[in-house]
């Protein structure tokens, strides 16, 4: 089996990083359901928020978990940073207000990260690639939820209006997510970290949203657009000045409470 | 709209209703019984919207079942009175 330390500095570098986005980023959206278990349109979907944040902060615990081999103190990176330090997604740094915001984060956020886990299926790094298949299983109830609510709401009246509004403003950082074609993110796919990067999981994600997106007529913004690289942070996957807000990383990290644990 | 949840555990066996959800929409049902009904293993799984469940007879309706309909005056009121029950 292939350890950490058979990695080239290059894919070790490019795991770590990658784990840790997509940790950060799942357990950003798991709050981000959770918030949305009291106050959905009906109990029935407030039912599956639940399930699904609970699934999410599972992928979110597995992922950082498998950080401690590459020398990083977990309790630290769940606990211990600060927003600056987050690499998660940024169309999760702040709570959506409506309905429909969460819709867009059902539907198209988290389609965009199971893209990237996608990718991770045949992944040199045997730990990251043995857990992607159950992470992605369970990914599939979420997409169906998703694309049920999507096309709920795309069916008319004020309800499209409000989800079109809130697909067109992710459509930029949804796709900057996927990050730019640069020679290092060539390197990972070269070293078998992951099968595609950049543009091709650009045009891998445009194409399974494609029948949501026509749904609302954005395939046609999706797809004009060229994400804005300038300042990105491609270790964080996000442009470097940005994260998510005080209150939100202050309720992920439990700072309330954390006195209250013990040993 | 209310939906009925059916399954079975084991190929061949007969369906059985387990319960009941809200759902706007079959796209909706199918999802919110997938996760709210998930505590067995079943081998399938059905929704159905109760108001398209054709009803029969009910032992307790006055007017009698579907052949009210066919045999004598007030058959149309009795039709309706049975589809009110099995969508109440």
């Amino acid at each position: 089996m292939t350890a950490v330390t058979d990695l080239s500095p290059a894919a070790r570098a490019g795991v770590r990083d990658l784990v840790l986005a997509l940790a950060d980023s799942k357990r950003l959206l798991g709050m981000r359901y959770a918030n949305w278990m009291l106050g959905a349109p009906e109990l029935e979907t407030g039912i599956a928020c639940a399930s699904m944040a609970q699934d999410e902060w599972g992928h979110a615990r597995l992922l950082y978990a498998l950080l401690k081999d590459f020398d990083e103190d977990v309790e630290g990176l769940e606990h211990g940073r600060e927003p600056a330090a987050y690499a998660n997604m940024e169309l999760l740094d702040r709570a959506p207000d409506s309905w429909a915001g969460l819709v867009t984060l059902m539907a198209l956020a988290d389609a965009a990260l199971t893209v990237q886990l996608e990718a991770l299926a045949e992944c040199c790094y045997p730990p990251l690639k043995q857990r992607v298949e159950k992470l992605c299983e369970e990914e599939r109830f979420h997409a169906a939820h998703g694309a049920a609510w999507f096309r709920r709401l795309a069916s008319g009246g004020a309800s499209r209006d409000a989800l079109t509004a809130e697909v067109t403003a992710a459509a930029e950082p949804l796709l900057r997510w996927f990050g730019p074609d640069t020679e290092e993110a060539r390197t990972l796919v070269e070293e078998a970290v992951m099968d595609a990067a950049g543009s091709d999981l650009r045009e891998r994600f445009l194409t399974r949203v494609a029948p949501l997106l026509d749904s609302v007529e954005a395939t046609d913004h999706f797809r004009a657009i060229r994400p804005d690289f300038e300042g990105f942070d491609p270790a964080r996957r996000r442009p470097a000045d940005t994260a998510p807000d005080e209150a939100t990383i202050r309720q992920v990290r439990g700072d309330a409470n954390r006195a209250f644990l013990m040993d | 709209m209310i939906y009925e949840v059916f399954a079975r555990k084991e190929r061949g066996e007969p369906l059985h209703h387990i319960g009941n959800l809200n759902a706007q929409d079959d796209a909706l049902a199918q999802v919110y019984a997938f996760n709210t009904y998930d505590e067995e293993r079943w081998f399938d799984m059905w929704v159905v919207p109760r108001d398209r469940m054709v009803p029969v007879f009910n032992r307790e309706a006055e007017t009698g079942g579907w052949w009210a309909r066919e045999t004598g005056p007030g058959a149309a009121s009795s039709a309706a009175d049975a589809g009110s029950r099995a969508g109440s």
